[in-house]
Order: C-alpha cells, then sequence, then structure tokens
C-alpha cells in the first residue's frame, strides 16, 4: 500500500497538515489535519508497506500494544482506501 | 488520527485557518501555480497595505495585494497583474501569513520577504512599461506577418 504521489505534509504551527499539489489539487480540494501518529503513517505509507509492517512500525515508534496499533492502522488504511489516498 | 476534509470556507470559519495550494499565475513569482502552500488566517481586523488579501469574487477565491486601504474596501492588485481591483470590505475573508515556496517557509513578517514585496512594488511602472511594450511589438509582428502572408 502506498499514498498517492501529489501530496505534501507541511508542519504549520505545530500542527501537520498534508495539502495536494500539481495535478493532485484540481482533483482534492481542502486540507487533511493530522496528530503525531496519523503523521508518522502518512510518512511511512509514503512509500511502498504493507499494513503488518505499519503495526510493526507503529509499535516500534511508540511502544503500544499490537493489538491497539493494529486497530490504528486499519482505521487509519480504511480512511486512506475510501478517499482514494493509495496509488 | 482520523484525517478529515474540507472546503476553504468552513476550514476559515470553523479553524481560523486555511492552508492549501495556490492555483492560478497572478501572484508569481512568489507563488506558482499548484505547487506552493498558503496559511490563510481567517480575517479578524482590517488589512493593511502590503498585506496579500484572501477574497471572493463570486464563486471564486482570489489571493491578491492590498495597495491601498479605502473606507469602504481596497485597492488589490496581483503581483503579476497590471490593472488594479476595488474590493468591498465584506468580500475579504483572511489574510495571509505564511507561504512555502518550493519547500522554503516564509512568515509574511520576515525581512526578506518584506524586501520583495517592496521591491516588487518599487519597479511596477517600468515592469508595466516593458510588458505593454512586449504586446506592442508581439502584435505589430503578427500584423507585419498577416499582411506578408495575404501578399504572398
Amino acid at each position: 500500500m502506498k499514498i498517492k504521489k501529489g501530496f505534501i505534509l507541511r508542519v504549520v504551527g505545530g500542527e501537520n497538515v498534508v495539502v495536494p499539489v500539481g495535478e493532485l489539487s484540481k482533483q482534492f480540494h481542502g486540507m487533511i489535519n493530522l496528530n503525531e501518529t496519523g503523521a508518522f503513517m502518512w510518512k511511512f505509507f509514503s512509500e511502498e508497506h504493507t499494513i503488518e509492517e505499519a503495526i510493526d512500525a507503529l509499535c516500534a515508534e511508540y511502544e503500544v500494544e499490537r493489538e491497539r496499533a493494529a486497530a490504528d492502522v486499519q482505521k487509519f488504511a480504511d480512511v486512506l482506501i475510501q478517499n482514494a489516498f493509495i496509488e | 488520527m482520523m484525517p478529515e476534509k474540507q472546503t476553504i470556507e468552513q476550514v476559515l470559519f470553523d479553524k481560523g485557518v486555511y492552508i492549501g495550494p495556490t492555483v492560478g499565475i497572478s501572484m508569481l513569482p512568489m507563488l506558482k501555480n499548484r505547487r506552493d502552500t498558503i496559511v490563510v488566517q481567517a480575517k479578524t481586523e482590517r488589512l493593511k497595505p502590503l498585506d496579500v488579501a484572501l477574497y471572493k469574487r463570486g464563486d471564486a477565491y482570489v489571493l491578491h495585494r492590498v495597495l491601498e486601504v479605502k473606507e469602504k474596501g481596497y485597492i488589490i492588485r496581483g503581483d503579476n497583474c497590471y490593472t488594479d481591483e476595488q474590493v468591498p470590505e465584506e468580500s475579504v475573508i483572511g489574510v495571509l501569513t505564511e507561504f512555502f515556496r518550493k519547500n522554503k517557509h516564509f512568515y509574511c513578517t520576515d525581512e526578506k520577504y518584506l524586501k520583495y514585496v517592496k521591491r516588487r512594488l518599487k519597479y511596477y511602472k517600468p515592469r508595466r512599461f516593458f510588458v505593454l511594450c512586449k504586446s506592442y511589438v508581439r502584435a505589430g509582428i503578427k500584423k507585419v506577418l498577416r499582411i506578408f502572408r495575404i501578399k504572398k
């Protein structure tokens, strides 16, 4: 799973915001607000990775239980898929 | 963690700040079409000269620079435009406070940025003269070519 090219993650006033650039900004208007974990996942899925790899990365980064990390990653992946942010 | 999608007006109303892509060429060379990112704060007070206003023209959003503050609005012009526009106060919904040019982050209070703005305005007349001359020369060349083609 990999996020489409054409999104840029900006940090403004300590907030993580994803905005579209280039051709993608013709189809997608507005901005996506992410918390720290969301921004971590966004950067992680900017490269090709599986959900299992994302769960491992989240556990390693934040020392959370695997079950909770799996639920969070799945929820995040579902949002990416629903909004067609995936290549 | 859930990403959420909103429109410019909703974002300004709900959060007080909009962060998004630039569209159009009217603020060149500062902002390039669909490459750069703008940070616009909702308007809380009257804008000042040199501020960059986000305003509504019909259904479209326009981001241009304030040149003069009038009693009921502003005289506004894009950095890459050659005509001024009168914009009523109520059409202005936000003001540019930061922007990302390529990947460089600028604040509208930065000294370097303010120098650029002053330089851009200082050389407006010679630039307009140059652009006008260029368009006359182009039109002249087209005319000559057309006559030449007719004669052929």
